[in-house]
């Protein structure tokens, strides 16, 4: 193969080359040109009157962590950020839970279940943060009528997180167990009747058997969990309506950046966060055959 | 004594079981109803009047049907033309980006083509980048250009193709045997004719199932829009709405909002009544595989 192509496969090979040019082109422009940009900006200071951009260093990383104009801002969102990903592991254990349920085969209608909580995933996040935010309304929501006190659940900065937390996880619970489902399937069973011949509980089988089976389905929602959570916004923008508490880190990213015209900033934080991401699926693709399950 | 056979349980495993699945039952339902709650009290709320809906005594049904809120909302905002500006750039977008996808995934699944995994990594690595690390350069250069407040900058990246959706029908493309390429080659077929003729065809259910998803995502896409169209006349539906909203922040013409999430939200969840099984799917292969 590796001698000379024959005329018809370099043919081949030159249309097939045309064929993915396209895509070739677009991300060389707005992926990687775009990055590239970013990165010099990170060391730029840009001004909004003038319109000149000067080189200034790491600047703008220090400013990030020490600059008391933005360090408190900007730590705050990381804790905003950090604080919020508890969702994630919330809504996969009700999702694992609700995968064993329906798979126990104790209950009919498992495939209605499952459509229904999957509908979260498929509405806009706009709708869905206002309606929740009306529902945990301080005067009048739904919430704090049940109760019947005015829990401050969307000003305090504590409950504001609470609040996006617990409407997050229950949100997550039809992807999760979705996931499950099917990698629950995928184990064999004579697994579970060698476990039952030899008279091993359910219990035991779930902790025994299944349990390990899908590590890996857990720890790929673990990691698609952090990257997304590491990129939320509309929880911050619309649920939040900006609020300290929910300030998460692209919303810094945004505030500054696009809003304040602090390219320089903003390009620093975001680099930060392309890095944090980077970091996660390196560790994905490292630990991914380690202590998780293969065959 | 009585002989019991093996599979009977006892009484009092029977018990238990019973007991077990009404604690199963509890536990699903009631998610269930918390989750479907949202869209029943956002109905429902849109066919109060304001006065009802910020009341302090909680009533779930509107004492009185107003439904005046959904003949309004098309007035107070251009609520249509973010309808129509959505439905443009989900139409440019999806038409010249699935084929362009589809005829990179093509190249990738089924011709010769040197340096592929090459090509596949350098493409697949983009995915791992954050878009607020990308938004910040697209913008300024968005704005040199004077597309700011033009669908453009929505339009113009997706016409590149999605790599996602590339990679999906790359290994969909990978189960056609390629004897039926070959043969159409003998035949005198040129590639984009085995293409039309025998790839996207071959493909389409792949393909219906990846174009409802992406559709989804841009008619649920919220950030890029907000950050680059501030006319209202030029908005997209979903930051129309935030801008609703956050003008009503005090909670003044709550129904209203209301009925435009009713109204935005429609189409999706009448897609996904009818698709639900497309996005089951799709969703648990992305995982079991990926």
């Amino acid at each position: 193969m590796k001698k000379r192509m024959s005329k018809v496969a370099k043919k081949e090979a030159r249309v097939a080359f045309a064929f993915i040019l396209l895509p070739i082109i677009g991300f060389c422009i707005f992926t990687i040109g775009a990055m590239i940009f970013s990165f010099k900006y990170s060391f730029e200071n840009y001004n909004i009157f003038t319109g000149e951009s000067k080189f200034v260093g790491w600047k703008n990383y220090s400013d990030l962590f020490k600059n008391v104009l933005y360090s408190a801002s900007f730590k705050n969102s990381i804790k905003n950020t950090v604080v919020l990903l508890l969702s994630i592991p919330l809504s996969m254990g009700m999702g694992l839970l609700a995968a064993v349920f329906v798979k126990s085969g104790k209950v009919k209608g498992g495939k209605f279940f499952q459509v229904l909580y999957y509908i979260p995933v498929v509405s806009s996040a706009v709708a869905m943060n206002i309606v929740w935010r009306y529902i945990f309304n301080n005067e009048f929501g739904i919430i704090n009528l049940l109760i019947g006190e005015k829990i401050a659940w969307l000003s305090d900065d504590t409950l504001i997180k609470v609040a996006i937390i617990a409407k997050n996880s229950l949100n997550g619970i039809g992807t999760a167990m979705i996931l499950y489902l099917a990698a629950m399937l995928n184990i064999p069973k004579d697994y579970y009747e060698a476990a039952e011949i030899d008279g091993a509980s359910k219990v035991r089988q779930f902790f025994k058997i299944t349990l390990p089976l899908i590590t890996p389905i857990t720890f790929y929602q673990l990691i698609t969990g952090l990257i997304g959570g590491f990129q939320s916004y509309a929880d911050s923008q619309v649920f939040g309506a900006g609020v300290q508490g929910a300030q998460t880190i692209v919303y810094f990213i945004w505030q500054r950046g696009i809003n304040q015209s602090r390219y320089g900033l903003a390009s620093a934080a975001s680099i930060l966060l392309a890095l944090a991401i980077m970091i996660i699926t390196m560790i994905q693709f490292k630990m991914s055959d380690k202590w998780v399950y293969e065959e | 004594m009585k002989k019991q056979y093996l599979n009977e349980p006892s009484p009092a495993k029977r018990v238990w079981s019973i007991v077990a699945k009404v604690l199963i039952y509890v536990f699903l339902i009631s998610i269930a109803l918390i989750l479907v709650f949202p869209y029943v009290w956002m109905l429902l709320t849109s066919f109060k009047d304001d006065y009802e809906a910020m009341s302090l005594t909680l009533t779930l049904f509107p004492k009185k049907w107003i439904f005046s809120n959904y003949e309004e909302i098309w007035s107070i905002v251009p609520f249509l033309s973010g309808v129509w500006n959505t439905i443009k750039v989900e139409v440019s977008v999806i038409a010249i980006g699935t084929f362009v996808s589809a005829l990179a995934a093509f190249a990738f699944a089924k011709l010769h083509l040197p340096a592929r995994n090459f090509w596949l990594l350098f493409l697949m690595s983009g995915m791992m980048v954050p878009y607020a690390a990308l938004m910040m350069p697209q913008y300024r250069a968005f704005y040199e250009l004077k597309m700011t407040d033009t669908l453009l900058p929505l339009i113009l990246p997706g016409l590149f193709g999605n790599i996602s959706m590339m990679f999906f029908f790359i290994q969909y493309m990978k189960g056609i045997p390629n004897a039926i390429i070959e043969a159409a080659k003998i035949d005198g077929a040129g590639y984009m004719r085995i293409f039309l003729t025998i790839m996207l065809p071959m493909t389409k259910t792949a393909i219906a199932a990846q174009v409802i998803f992406w559709f989804t995502g841009i008619w649920n896409d919220y950030f890029a829009p907000a950050i680059y169209l501030k006319d209202q006349t030029k908005m997209t539906l979903q930051p129309m709405m935030a801008f609703i909203n956050s003008n009503n922040s005090g909670g003044t013409n709550l129904p209203l909002i209301m009925a435009g999430a009713v109204l935005s939200s429609l189409p999706m969840l009448i897609i996904y009544s009818t698709c639900q099984k497309f996005f089951v799917e799709s969703m648990a292969i992305s995982g079991v595989k990926g």
